[in-house]
């Protein structure tokens, strides 16, 4: 646990920072407001028009979603592994070339289906 | 299971009192999941909850399951989520029809089965108390996780693997198709998303 | 340079090797093999054209849940002792997995069974077969219709039902509860999938896929809270040691080897019977709502209404073949000890299920609902011969499975065939008079519903006997009571409609039946021929299922 106390103050000194950042731009900024300022920035979706009730995504946000979420569960399992790697010897990287493997027959088989292209 | 040992809960330690407050962090959020109208904050409430359920596991030295609940839920399922509420319904603003005649029925079935839960496992672990000298042994560590999951849990671990591959398959056959146009008729709305 | 080389001179000696595990792949190959099968399925979805994939995937789907059958036949002749000495069986894979005669019995079943479900998964003859042409496209648009002009079908339908196959094998298999959920995940995954793909009906097909995936989820979530009790309460999730815990009691304590620290061990003090008996009452109900027992069913006929056909058959008969081996494994095993406690909890279920299932069943005007209904009765039946708690009700339970699966499937597989303009005839007001258009198909069906009934030269019958045989015999009469008048009620719908197919006059619009392939031909004919053999030549099975349940499951 202790280990974890330099973190905590680390996380609480970058909060103060942006806390801090946030105020002062409030307090002492100028406040000129015009209409390109109450756009996304830089990227992202344009607020509007929006049609009645909210738009929709395309369905091909959910497949980039669910790509993530397999492969972060995958990575989380690269953590135990690497920390026990050199006492697992041989058969653990067996096992884990096997689970990645797997995996990526799947990673093939969207690559193959055009689910990696946009559109 | 219980680890009988001197140290009580009537002299808190300092751990002890961090666990306790994200505990009411962790049900302050939950509660507020269920309450909110408005989706999209419900969502985000579900991100303080996960993350103060992690602070509780970290708290009880389970390291590794704080960071899988840091990195997999208020990471990855908490972007589902969002995009599942954005591909379906994208509401801006709150939703006057998430209440349906069965919030009485829903109320009184969750509040009876925390409270048999809460009764069962406060009986069940009356006297256990686990010293933190034996929770910072690195019981929950990588590493030991690492040992254990691979020798002794190798088989649901590879079948883990296996369900991870359906997952992904069922994905593109509900989300691609191979004939026809393009994705015309969800393209209404919003507009693409660029940069 | 020389600092760093110094540190790592200085660090202490390493911490010696994890020794491999042992895994004991022979008694692992039929479930490998089905896996194996499943990720080959996958790349062929990948590689191969469109136009051929369906040509490959389907012999090697048949060849390798064959081949599992074999691998299965072939470790049951193995020569295989527990650790303890007695009996026959083995904990493999680090205690994961416990490879027994009654396991290989329900393994055996399920892929015999998933044999012939595969069968109805390869027709094409009738409407292009059961899958939709592309399950992403919205129902009723452009892009529905152009798949289906093009002749198209979702041949991932194989891989997945491989995958829904070996998590079946494993489900039943599992030493621990966290395989076993592993394999829960890995069975329901699939299916809630496959429900959402049948050619016709969309709207309802996907409602099914939706309502079964809410569902399962939630009592996926009742199973998990069950096995951290459990865990509390044992200290551990196998099911051997929860045995042990159970038989010390409150305070007992046991030795147990520490996962990751091989070769170190912690005393264990078991927790409070709070702990245990919440546990075992929501692990129950992770496990009931698979085999849609009563207060659990709500599902079942809503699934097997809007599922494709040959999914629906995969689900009646190989899903509560693997759900009711877990089921049995669990208690059989972890609960032994516990039989007293939780004996009148399922007692209760049994009598609600049958109740239920047969009284319900009699409203039902859809044959796909009505279906579903007679599979809660039959759940009910099989409950009823695991309340024995011994040998002979695992036995008449492994027989009465095996019967009913053949069965189920045949009687789904005449469902597809009876069709008008918009797909299945599911209504029965147009089954009326079917058995003076197509006798055969009538008959066969005809048939299949005299057998739910447990009518006598019908495997349904000996079923059924066995099973209320082996409850008298546990002391459970009223039981059986109950049991026989619900088969009574359920024998009143089944034969009102064989006298609704042979006694009234078919309408003039009335859905045709559709002259099969070999492939729901052969489906047919292995539902009709195993009902009849096993209904008038049963003893080598009953001997089979015998032997399978003598040695029990290994702990």
């Amino acid at each position: 646990m202790e280990l974890y106390v330099p973190i905590l103050v680390l996380a609480a000194l970058s909060a103060g920072f942006a806390a801090v950042n946030l105020l002062i731009a409030a307090v002492a900024g100028p406040k000129r407001y015009n209409r390109a300022k109450l756009e996304a920035y830089e990227c992202g979706i344009e607020p509007t028009p929006q049609p009645v009730g909210g738009g929709r995504f395309p369905i091909k946000y959910y497949l980039t979603a669910m790509l993530f979420i397999v492969f972060d569960i995958e990575i989380i399992f690269l953590y135990p592994w690497a920390a026990s790697f050199d006492r697992l010897g041989i058969f653990g990287l067996v096992e884990m070339v096997l689970f990645i493997v797997t995996v990526l027959v799947a990673y093939v088989y969207i690559w193959r289906r055009g689910g990696l292209e946009w559109d | 299971m219980t680890v009988l040992a001197e140290g009580s809960y009537a002299s808190p330690t300092g751990q002890e009192i961090v666990f306790v407050l994200l505990g009411v962090v962790t049900l302050a959020a939950a509660v507020l999941v269920v309450t909110t109208r408005r989706l999209v904050h419900a969502a985000l409430w579900l991100v303080v909850a996960f993350g103060a359920l992690a602070g509780c596991y970290l708290v009880m030295s389970a390291e590794l399951v704080a960071w899988v609940q840091v990195l997999i839920y208020v990471g990855a399922v908490v972007v589902l989520l969002l995009f599942g509420i954005m591909l379906t319904r994208a509401p801006i603003g709150p939703s006057t029809d998430l209440d349906g005649a069965n919030r009485p029925a829903a109320v009184v079935v969750a509040v009876a089965l925390a409270g048999v839960l809460v009764t069962v496992i406060v009986d069940g672990f009356r006297t256990a108390y686990v010293p933190s000298a034996r929770a910072s042994s690195g019981a929950g560590s990588a590493e030991t996780i690492g040992a254990a999951l691979f020798r002794d849990w190798v088989l649901p671990f590879e079948a883990l693997s296996v369900l991870l591959l359906a997952a992904l398959i069922g994905a593109i056959v509900l989300s691609r198709r191979e004939i026809g146009p393009a994705e015309t008729d969800a393209r209404r709305g919003g507009g693409e998303g660029e940069g | 340079m020389s600092l760093l080389a110094s540190a790592v001179l200085a660090a202490p000696a390493p911490t010696p090797d994890i020794p491999a595990p042992t895994i004991e792949y022979g008694l692992l190959s039929p479930m490998l093999l089905v896996f194996g099968i499943a990720v080959v399925g996958v790349l062929v979805e990948a590689f191969v054209p469109r136009a051929h994939r369906a040509a490959v995937q389907m012999p090697i789907t048949l060849l390798g849940l064959a081949g599992a059958f074999i691998l299965t036949i072939v470790v049951a002749t193995q020569d295989i002792t527990p650790a303890s000495g007695q009996g026959w069986g083995k904990l493999a894979a680090m205690g994961s997995i416990g490879i027994d005669r009654p396991t290989l019995f329900i393994q055996g079943t399920i892929l015999i069974l998933a044999l012939v479900s595969t069968f109805m998964i390869a027709e094409r003859r009738t409407d292009e077969g059961s899958f939709t042409a592309q399950a992403a496209a919205t129902p009723g648009s452009a892009a529905e219709r152009e798949g289906l002009l093009a002749g198209a079908t979702h041949t991932e339908v194989y891989p997945l039902v491989m995958f829904a196959v070996g998590g079946m094998l494993l489900f039943p298999a599992s030493g621990d509860l966290i395989t076993m959920f592993v394999a829960l995940e890995v069975l329901s995954l699939p299916l809630y999938l496959l429900c959402g793909l049948a050619r016709r009906r969309r709207l309802l097909s996907q409602e099914a896929a939706v309502k079964y995936f809410l569902l399962g989820a939630f009592s996926s979530g009742f199973f998990l809270f069950g096995a951290a009790l459990l865990y509390g309460y044992a200290g551990s999730v196998q099911l051997g040691a929860i045995a042990r815990a159970v038989r010390l009691g409150p305070g007992g304590q046991y030795a147990t080897e520490v996962y990751g620290a091989s070769g170190q061990f912690a005393q264990v003090t078991v927790g409070s019977n709070a702990l245990l008996m919440l546990g075992v009452a929501l692990l129950a109900v992770g496990l009931l709502f698979k085999l849609g027992a009563v207060p659990f069913q709500s599902w079942k006929p809503d699934v097997y209404q809007g599922a494709p056909t040959p999914i629906t058959a995969l689900m009646a008969s190989c899903t509560l073949v693997a759900a009711f081996g877990a089921l049995f494994r669990v208690f059989y095993v972890a609960f032994d000890g516990l039989t007293w406690e939780w004996r009148p909890m399922m007692w209760l279920i049994a009598i609600l299920t049958m109740v239920v299932g047969a009284v319900v069943a009699v409203t039902q005007t859809d044959v796909k609902r009505l279906l579903a209904y007679s599979s809660i009765a039959h759940a009910g039946f099989i409950l009823t011969g695991m309340i024995a708690a011994d040998a002979a009700g695992l036995s008449s339970a492994l027989f009465y499975l095996a019967a009913y699966g053949f069965t189920t499937i045949g009687a789904f597989a005449i469902v597809t065939l009876v069709r008008d303009a918009g797909g299945e005839a599911g209504h029965l007001s147009r089954w009326a008079g079917l058995g003076k258009r197509s006798p055969v198909i009538a008959g066969a069906f005809a048939f299949f519903l005299l057998a739910f009934a447990g009518i006598p030269l019908t495997s349904g019958f000996i079923g059924k006997f066995a099973v209320f045989q082996a409850a008298i015999a546990g002391g459970a009469t009223p039981l059986v009571v109950v049991g026989v008048l619900s088969s009574a009620v359920a024998a009143f719908f089944y034969v009102r409609i064989i006298v609704l197919m042979f006694f009234s006059d078919p309408a003039p619009d009335g859905p045709a039946v559709v002259v099969p392939s070999v492939f729901t031909s052969a489906a047919v004919a292995l539902g009709v021929a195993a009902t009849l053999v096993l209904g008038v030549l049963p003893q080598s099975v009953l001997d089979l299922a015998d032997q399978a349940a003598s040695s029990l499951f290994v702990r």
